[in-house]
Parts: C-alpha cells; sequence; structure tokens
C-alpha cells in the first residue's frame, strides 16, 4: 500500500510540475473542514492555495467563525462546502465576508439520507401538513459518496478556472481510482467479521452511510449533531440497547470529550475499543491525516475490535 | 400589518399514524415583522409600534391600532430578552424591572422558524430592588444585577418566554456595579470592594469569578480591575478592564480565562467599557476613549484594531444581518457605517441635528438599534423615531411618538405561518 501512495505523489507531482508553470496565480480555495479540504489538495494539487476552516480534531458541528475567516472567503475564488447544515455558521460567514466566489455544495446530486425521526407536522384547517427534517450530512463516511465530492469539486474548479481544467480532471480521476481501491478494501474488511458481530458503539451518529455502505451497525446516543447533549433518557435508551444488540465495541471520536462514552463503555460493561474519525483528520502525526488514511484507520480499529472475541 | 409573501413551500408527501398527510404544495406566508419598544427620557412609559405596519400608512393602513404603550415606575433601559419573546424594561433609579411580552415568538423547526403574532402586553410580575442595571441574557437565563443590593436575579428565559418569572438569587461578596453570567454550566460574576472607609475612595472592582449558584466562590478570582462592560460572542465572554479585555471561556475541566492587554500602539490612557458581540462571526466591538472604537478579536491577533472616529461617540451597534457591520451615531449627527473585518469605517451620512456629548451621561441623547436591513434611531429633541437604510445611510421614514423618545429595543424578524 505505501508504494501506491508513493506512486500517486510522485505522479501527482509530476503531473503538476508540467502544468503549473504556466500558471500566474494559484486559485484561493477555501474549504469549510479538514475532510473536504484534503479532497481539494487532491484535486487541485499545487494550482491552489487551500484554507480548511475547521482543522484536524475539530468540531464543524460547533465551530465558531473568526474574523480571518470571513477574510479568507472574502479573497476566495472558489468556496467549496458539505451542505446539508453540516456547517451550521457558513451563512452567517458567507454574509460577514461578502464573497464573490462560487459557493460550491459538495453534496449535491448524492443521495442522501433524512435525519432518523425528521420532520414535524403542521395542523392546518384540520389537515396534517408534514415538513420533512433535515438531512444526514456525513455522506463523506460513505466512499461512493466522496467520489461525487471530488466530482463536485473538479466541476467547481473547472468552472473557476478553465486552463487548469485539464489538470483537475486528471487528478479527480486518479484519486477515484484510489478510492475504488479503498473501498474494495473496506469491504473485504467487513467481509472476515462475524456476521453477529456488527454493532458498534460511537459518540455521535455519524456513521449512517458507513453503516448503509459497508454493513455495521452504530448505536450512539447523540443524534446527527454534537450540538445537543445527549439526554440521559437517550443515555438509558442506548445501554438498553447495547445489551439487546450485542454490540461488541465502543469507540471514542476524535472531535468528541470521552467522558459520556467511557460512563456508557462502564455501564454497559464495555471498554474503550479505539478512536474512530468521524467529522475532521487527524493532524499530520495522527493516524488520519489524509481522507484515504482516516477511513482505513476506522475500518481497521472496528474490524479488530469486532474481531477480537 | 406584515410584509406578506405569498409562496409555496414543496414537501414530501407522507402518512403517519392516524393523521391525513395532504399534498404538500401547501400555502404559507412569510411574515417579516420588527416591533419597537421606546422608553421615553422624562415619562414613566414606554411606547410599542409596529415597524411594518408604518410602512403602509401611505397605503391608506390606519396604524393608530397597531401602538401600545405601557406605564413604568420611571425612565427604562430596554431589552429584548429570552428570544425576543419579551422585553425587559429596567429601571435603575426607581429599583424596578417591568416585562413586556413582545407577541412575536418564533418555534424553529431547522430548515424554517414559524412566527406567530399577538399583541403586546405588560407581564403583572415586577421586580423591586435597589438599583438594578446590568442586564445579561445568555446561555438560557436572564440575569439582572442589583448594584446596591449584593446580589443577582436570575430568571429561566424559557420560562420568561412564557410570561413566568420566577426568581432564583445569586448573592454577591460586595454590592456593586458588577453583572452575573452564565458560561454553560458555570456562573461568573464581577467582585466588588468593601465599602471604604471614610475619606477614602473605593477601590475599582477587581475581576471576574466564578462561583456557585450560592454564590461561593469556585477557583481564583480573574484579574479585571475596574471590571465593566460584557459580552457575548462565538464560544466567549468578554469584559472591559484598565488591564485589557478579559476573556472567559467554558473548557473541558472549567473556566479559562485569558487577559488580552492593550497593545501599546493603542491610545493610552482610556480603556473598554462598553462592549457589543457579534453573532455572525465570533469578534467584539468596544468602546476605547471618547472618540474611538476598537474591534476584538478573542482567538487570533492581533486582538485589537483601533478604529479613530471623526467626532464623540453618542452610540454604537452590531448588525445581526451583516455581521462584518456595526454603525455608530457621532455628536455631530453622522451615522457611520463600520466594517469590522477592515476595521474601519466605509460610509457616512448626516442622519439628525448635532447632540453633543458634554453634560450628563444620561442626557437624552439618540440611540440606536438595528431591525433586520434598517437602523432605527430615536431623535429625542425631534420627537421622532428615524428609520435609516443599513445599505444607503438614508431616512427611509420617520415616526412621531409623544414625549422624549430615547432608549430601544427591537424585536422580531422573518417567519413562516401556515
Amino acid at each position: 500500500m505505501r508504494d501506491w501512495l508513493q506512486c500517486i505523489a510522485a505522479c501527482s507531482a509530476m503531473t503538476f510540475a508540467s502544468t503549473f508553470a504556466a500558471q500566474a496565480e494559484p486559485l484561493n480555495v477555501v474549504a469549510t473542514f479538514s475532510i473536504i479540504g484534503d479532497f481539494a489538495a487532491e484535486v487541485g494539487g499545487e494550482r491552489i492555495a487551500l484554507k480548511a476552516l475547521v482543522g484536524p480534531d475539530s468540531d464543524s458541528h460547533v465551530y465558531e467563525p473568526r474574523p480571518a475567516d470571513a477574510m479568507a472567503l472574502a479573497q476566495a475564488d472558489v468556496v467549496l462546502t458539505n451542505g446539508l447544515e453540516f456547517e451550521g455558521f457558513m451563512t452567517r460567514l458567507i454574509a460577514s465576508s461578502g464573497t464573490q466566489a462560487e459557493i460550491a455544495t459538495l453534496t449535491d446530486g448524492i443521495e442522501t439520507m433524512e435525519e432518523p425521526g425528521g420532520g414535524h407536522y403542521h395542523y392546518n384547517n384540520g389537515q396534517a401538513i408534514f415538513h420533512a427534517g433535515a438531512h444526514d450530512p456525513h455522506a463523506w463516511q460513505s466512499v461512493a459518496n466522496a467520489k461525487a465530492y471530488v466530482r463536485n469539486i473538479a466541476a467547481a474548479f473547472c468552472a473557476a478556472d478553465a486552463e487548469g481544467c485539464p489538470v483537475y480532471e486528471i487528478n479527480a480521476t486518479r484519486y477515484a481510482d484510489a478510492l475504488d481501491v479503498l473501498d474494495a478494501e473496506i469491504r473485504g474488511l467487513v467481509a472476515t467479521l462475524p456476521g453477529d458481530r456488527r454493532t458498534v458503539v460511537v459518540a455521535h451518529n455519524a456513521f449512517r452511510y458507513f453503516e448503509v455502505a459497508y454493513g455495521i451497525h452504530f448505536l450512539s446516543p447523540q443524534g446527527v449533531s454534537t450540538e445537543s447533549e445527549a439526554a440521559a433518557a437517550d443515555v438509558a435508551g442506548l445501554i438498553r440497547e447495547i445489551r439487546e444488540t450485542g454490540a461488541a465495541a465502543i469507540f471514542a471520536e476524535n472531535i468528541s470529550d470521552t467522558r459520556l462514552l467511557e460512563r456508557i463503555a462502564a455501564e454497559a460493561g464495555l471498554t474503550l475499543a479505539g478512536t474512530l474519525y468521524s467529522d475532521a483528520l487527524s493532524g499530520p502525526e495522527g493516524p488520519a491525516p489524509t481522507y484515504l488514511a482516516m477511513m482505513r484507520h476506522n475500518a481497521g480499529v472496528i474490524a479488530a475490535a469486532l474481531d477480537a472475541i | 400589518m406584515y410584509r406578506q409573501l405569498a409562496g409555496a413551500t414543496a414537501m414530501a408527501m407522507v402518512l403517519a399514524g392516524t393523521a391525513f398527510a395532504q399534498e404538500h404544495d401547501h400555502d404559507h406566508e412569510d411574515v417579516t415583522l420588527y416591533r419597537v419598544f421606546v422608553g421615553d427620557h422624562a415619562a414613566p412609559r414606554v411606547t410599542v409600534v409596529d415597524l411594518e405596519a408604518h410602512d403602509h400608512e401611505e397605503e391608506g393602513h390606519d396604524h393608530a391600532d397597531e401602538s401600545w404603550t405601557f406605564e413604568t415606575t420611571g425612565q427604562v433601559k430596554l431589552f429584548g430578552v429570552a428570544g425576543g419573546a419579551v422585553v425587559a424594561a429596567v429601571q435603575s433609579d426607581d429599583d424596578a424591572v417591568h416585562f413586556f411580552t413582545s407577541g412575536i415568538s418564533f418555534h424553529d423547526h431547522g430548515d424554517h422558524a414559524d412566527i406567530e403574532v399577538s399583541d403586546p402586553a405588560a407581564i403583572n410580575t415586577v421586580l423591586t430592588g435597589p438599583r438594578p442595571f446590568h442586564l445579561v441574557d445568555h446561555g438560557g437565563s436572564v440575569i439582572i444585577n442589583y448594584d446596591q443590593g449584593g446580589y443577582a436575579e436570575i430568571i429561566d428565559a424559557h420560562h420568561l418566554s412564557h410570561g413566568e418569572v420566577e426568581i432564583t438569587r445569586l448573592p454577591q461578596s460586595e454590592p456593586h456595579h458588577g453583572f452575573v453570567a452564565r458560561l454553560g454550566d458555570h456562573w461568573l460574576t464581577t467582585v466588588g470592594t468593601p465599602a471604604p472607609a471614610e475619606g477614602k475612595e473605593a477601590a475599582p472592582r477587581p475581576g471576574l469569578q466564578e462561583v456557585t449558584i450560592a454564590g461561593e466562590a469556585v477557583g481564583d478570582l480573574a484579574t479585571c480591575t475596574a471590571i465593566h462592560g460584557e459580552a457575548f460572542s462565538g464560544a466567549y465572554l468578554a469584559a472591559g478592564c484598565r488591564e485589557g479585555v478579559l476573556t472567559a471561556t467554558a473548557g473541558a475541566d472549567g473556566v479559562v480565562f485569558d487577559m488580552l492587554e492593550y497593545p501599546a500602539d493603542l491610545p493610552q490612557g482610556v480603556t473598554t467599557g462598553t462592549i457589543l458581540g457579534a453573532t455572525g462571526v465570533q469578534v467584539f466591538l468596544g468602546n476605547y476613549g471618547p472618540n474611538g472604537l476598537v474591534v476584538i478579536d478573542p482567538a487570533d491577533a492581533p486582538h485589537f484594531r483601533y478604529i479613530e472616529l471623526p467626532f464623540r461617540r453618542v452610540d454604537f451597534v452590531l448588525d445581526p444581518a451583516n455581521p462584518a457591520h456595526g454603525y455608530v451615531l457621532t455628536e455631530d449627527g453622522s451615522l457611520h457605517r463600520l466594517n469590522l473585518l477592515q476595521a474601519a469605517i466605509t460610509g457616512s451620512a448626516k442622519v439628525t441635528e448635532p447632540y453633543s456629548m458634554d453634560g450628563h451621561w444620561n442626557d437624552p441623547r439618540p440611540r440606536i438599534a438595528m431591525a433586520g436591513d434598517d437602523i432605527l434611531m430615536t431623535d429625542p429633541d425631534a420627537g421622532l423615531l428615524r428609520v435609516i437604510s443599513a445599505e444607503t445611510l438614508e431616512e427611509e421614514d420617520t415616526i412621531a411618538l409623544e414625549g422624549t423618545p430615547y432608549n430601544l429595543a427591537v424585536v422580531g424578524g422573518s417567519g413562516m405561518t401556515h
């Protein structure tokens, strides 16, 4: 695998070297958080100057934008967002910055999942009218969706920098191939697990796309956002569910305080089996500094915990 | 009465339980309504007007029925609290706090908010106590400091939004002109100093202290000499001090304090004592001397950027709809647009006659507040509420009010009715 990664890096360097010399100014790109920042770096290479607003190990759900973020947006050519209300701060930040940049929503075209229990009714003249709920924003947790993110990024870069479009498309295709390899690797790992050991616990409900794609069932005390704390009743219900489903492992998240998980683990008779990277990459020294590394790490620790009978 | 925009929302068709679902392209109305509460400088009175009602006057609407008047004990300083569902009228010189339900409430549904509108009304419960002054509304609690009482009173904001005034009293070590604020699960209070011996001057308030709700100190005092003024923005509480601006955040292991000292390149000999917190970006705007303001970035250096004003400042406000902007009125009668990101004045216009800042601090001078895309300004000498476009700084409308209009608070916004 390391050889493969080195090849990708070398090939990318050659591609960029042959095209970058002619480019006067790099495309100013702002990505809202580290994971789509990594996608952007893969597609844009040296043709872009990249700033990710929410950095490694940080939680986009509760991020508070800074003046420097607004200034970065003001100077951006392209702004990459996840959408689906993941970056609750973005509407305000865009308004603050007065940016003229193209705002690309990377979940466009993806078949998204509604939040569990979402939606509400209005009663109007005796009739119930249903308003659909919000959609789960963590679409990148399926590698197939990640490929759609990459396609959208390439399209956004091409729209802003037609001259660089061939480079972006080559880079996107090359990276999509790497994602296909990753996808097959995760499926292979999960296939080795016993059929009755496919349930785990994690802090917030960020892995539903992973669940649908790869067949690992996730339980969590929090909803799809970390903004709301888990209620005591939710925690008690979760502990019952852990026992009923025979959940075999419980994981911390890199963006969350572990204290609640530790309490749940103790009450359910489990021990924390490691840390999953849900909504942010790790720093460069950590185990998940890129999306490829993050997904391999997550799949690896889940498989190791469920396989440890 | 409202700005009504007919619309239709595409919704998915769902059947659930016994509820009858229907085609989801149902009619709704987008409603924008701002309601303005204005306190009189001399009379114990609050007048309430609907901004949009006034807009419709030229179309033949009679807006006389859409204004209300409430009596108070004395001169009021007004605060929209509990998400704008209630307006608090703090009467420092008359030891009273009245509350009014604003008549405008929002119900958040994630993708949109529903708005409900009714008449404003006085809440029967009136708080009394020795010199109520600073009011802090944050984290689900509305807290009023009683400067001569040595305590603060805490009201649950949710209950207050339903007209219920239930008090929890937080005792302080000494009566003082200060504030109590809630920061996550923590309570913070300014600390007063004991009364000085005869012939001695009072020592300045030494700082900010975390306490339990029973008033018992937790951890060490955070030094902030002569602490005055507080605001929240993002994760931060900021307060002005002689040394600089003290920030507080709720960390995993308790409150984290940080003193941002005034840098040497700022004018010396003046301090920040009034701070506003932006809602869109984590940034504060504070006064800094009579003719200056500072943009305060609590997280990134430079923490202070100075804006020099051409004349002494009368009042200033931040723009929730455009968080990069603030507005300041100076004593020459000019309104200036501030860009907080650039720390610069980006537009100015004459909006009223001059109001000198010489004289008593509480002399009748204009006060400004935001209402969507408009800046509202009381003009006490003219007996007017002026409606000024935030985009052009040009006057769009005037509303004549009895007496001497002074302090104001604006509630309202946009929502959907079904």
